[in-house]
């Protein structure tokens, strides 16, 4: 089932247009990788999907609909809770691990201490930190390694149990035995989420995705299942792309 | 003349510069820490005044505790409309035009000769408020000259925080007013608090602004905002302007400078803490 349907979607930043024309189906629970240059417009689409366009200046036309029902008749706070979102750089908030954890859930309601160290606990488990930090608690977030950092960013997005992750180059600062920390964890993840993930290596989408989208100059080139986008591309500049890039 | 005598001349100007302000600093001081320090005794601090005229003997510990009330009440006054103001330029003033228009009235306030500033809450809050010559009237007066300095290290503080750390509060779905008070002001306390501090010991030596709204020759500590009160600028004022004590002048100025070298010694010490925290 498509959790969420792209349909005509046209954005721009005052004049100048960064996404044409894009119509895309995301299927749920299921990994999908954005691929493609620098510049070519894929974290404004992934920053589309949870209305984080406009805070960055940002405007779109078109339609996106999540579970069938218009992105904009949901509230905005509502949409950003539903759809979560992980940054490029790590972005740890400047207080304790905990205090990072229990943010969202204390704004949301949540005020038994129990029940907030049973969130903490999950989410750093379900992040793969927990074994890792379970006895720093309440270090200070920015202490931890880069790679820590936005392993605790994506189990602060998952505190609020968001149905979509949206992920922005989450690996691009990091080294391999991070990436491949998160990779796991992001496979593990889509059983119980949808994941769209932007990346400027292909090998990841390729280990990671169930499906590719190549976006091009701010048109959607070509959108597939993964292992037929890379054995079979149907564009020459989708093939160009994947073959320079292993040229 | 070529580039090395020119850069020579310079740089001897700017070291000669620098000197003669740490001269003048040290001088004042000295001068005064010399000239003070013999009327220092636990009764002058801790004495109320008296003698005739009034101050020619005693202490001056109703002017001290009296500066101090209106310090703070001009820092509560001043800190609340400052950060207020520059909680909405950051985060809420969606048009440019909006944000100059507050920009240039700040910087207009900024430029009030502090002695206007008294005639105006001598008119308005003394005169047509009837607060009278008061704590209240004082502060408020005392808290409008500081405002601009405040508001503008706070708004300074507030566009400083990452951007990216703000969005990804946002990318959790949490409204823009629990991220402004769970994340934001958090991270800028001990800058804004700085702020405060420093803005406070200014408030504390100037005399203008109340030798019309608050301050008077003699009043007992006051009980309530509304009562007249003593304050260490004015009392100096007095001491020296009517003839009364040259002797007691020198030591309330020297205890007036003690108490503002601890506000700007605690403000600079905030701002060591909060580097060496990141």
């Amino acid at each position: 089932m498509d959790i969420l349907k792209i349909n005509n979607l046209f954005v721009n930043y005052g004049d100048k247009e960064i996404i044409k024309d894009i119509s895309m189906n995301i299927k749920r629970n299921k990994i999908t990788a954005i691929i493609g240059p620098s510049g070519c417009g894929k974290s404004t689409l992934l920053t589309s999907l949870n209305l984080m366009l406009e805070v960055n200046g940002g405007n779109f036309t078109g339609e996106i609909l999540f579970k069938d029902k218009n992105i904009l008749s949901y509230e905005k706070d509502n949409i950003r809770k539903m759809i979560g979102m992980v940054f490029q750089k790590p972005t740890p908030f400047p207080f304790s691990i905990y205090k990072n954890l229990t943010y969202a859930p204390i704004y949301y309601g949540t005020k038994d201490k129990k029940e907030l160290d049973n969130i903490v606990k999950t989410t750093l488990k379900g992040a793969g930190l927990f074994n890792e930090i379970n006895n720093d608690l309440n270090m200070l977030a920015t202490k931890l390694s880069g790679g820590q950092q936005q392993r605790l960013c994506i189990a602060r997005a998952l505190t609020v149990n968001p149905e979509v992750l949206l992920l922005d180059e989450p690996c691009s600062s990091l080294d391999i035995q991070n990436t491949k920390n998160i990779e796991e964890m992001l496979l593990r993840f889509s059983k119980d989420y949808t994941i769209v993930i932007v990346t400027h290596n292909l090998a990841q989408a390729k280990r990671i995705s169930d499906y590719t989208a190549f976006i091009l100059d701010g048109e959607l080139i070509e959108y597939n299942e993964t292992e037929k986008i890379f054995s079979n591309p149907k564009d020459d500049r989708t093939k160009e792309y994947i073959e320079g890039i292993y040229g | 003349m070529n580039v090395k005598t020119k850069d020579f001349i310079f740089k001897t100007w700017i070291i000669i510069s620098a000197i003669i302000v740490f001269l003048i600093v040290t001088y004042i001081f000295g001068y005064i820490f010399i000239n003070g320090l013999s009327s220092i005794n636990f009764e002058f601090i801790f004495g109320d005044p008296r003698g005739m005229p009034i101050g020619s003997e005693g202490g001056i510990f109703p002017a001290i505790v009296g500066s101090l009330f209106l310090m703070v009440i001009a820092c509560i006054f001043a800190s609340i409309l400052a950060i207020s103001t520059s909680l909405y330029t950051v985060f809420y003033a969606k048009s440019k035009k909006i944000e100059s228009i507050i920009h240039l009235i700040i910087q207009s306030m900024a430029g009030i000769p502090s002695i206007v500033l008294g005639l105006f809450g001598y008119t308005l809050l003394v005169l047509n408020l009837r607060l009278g010559r008061s704590l209240l009237s004082g502060g408020i007066t005392l808290g409008i000259m500081i405002f601009p300095y405040i508001q503008v290290r706070a708004e300074k503080t507030l566009s400083e925080v990452d951007k990216d750390i703000i969005g990804s509060s946002y990318a959790l779905g949490v409204s823009k007013s629990y991220t402004i008070f769970r994340l934001i002001l958090p991270l800028c306390k001990t800058d804004i608090i700085s702020a405060i501090t420093m803005a406070g010991g200014f408030a504390m030596g100037a005399s203008a602004p109340i030798i019309l709204t608050a301050a008077v020759i003699f009043a007992p500590i006051p009980k309530s905002l509304s009562a007249p009160v003593m304050a260490l600028p004015f009392h100096l004022y007095m001491l020296t302007g009517e003839g009364i004590s040259l002797e007691k002048a020198y030591g309330t100025a020297l205890v007036l400078i003690m108490i503002l070298l601890i506000i700007n010694i605690t403000a600079a010490c905030l701002n060591i803490t909060k580097r060496n925290d990141r």
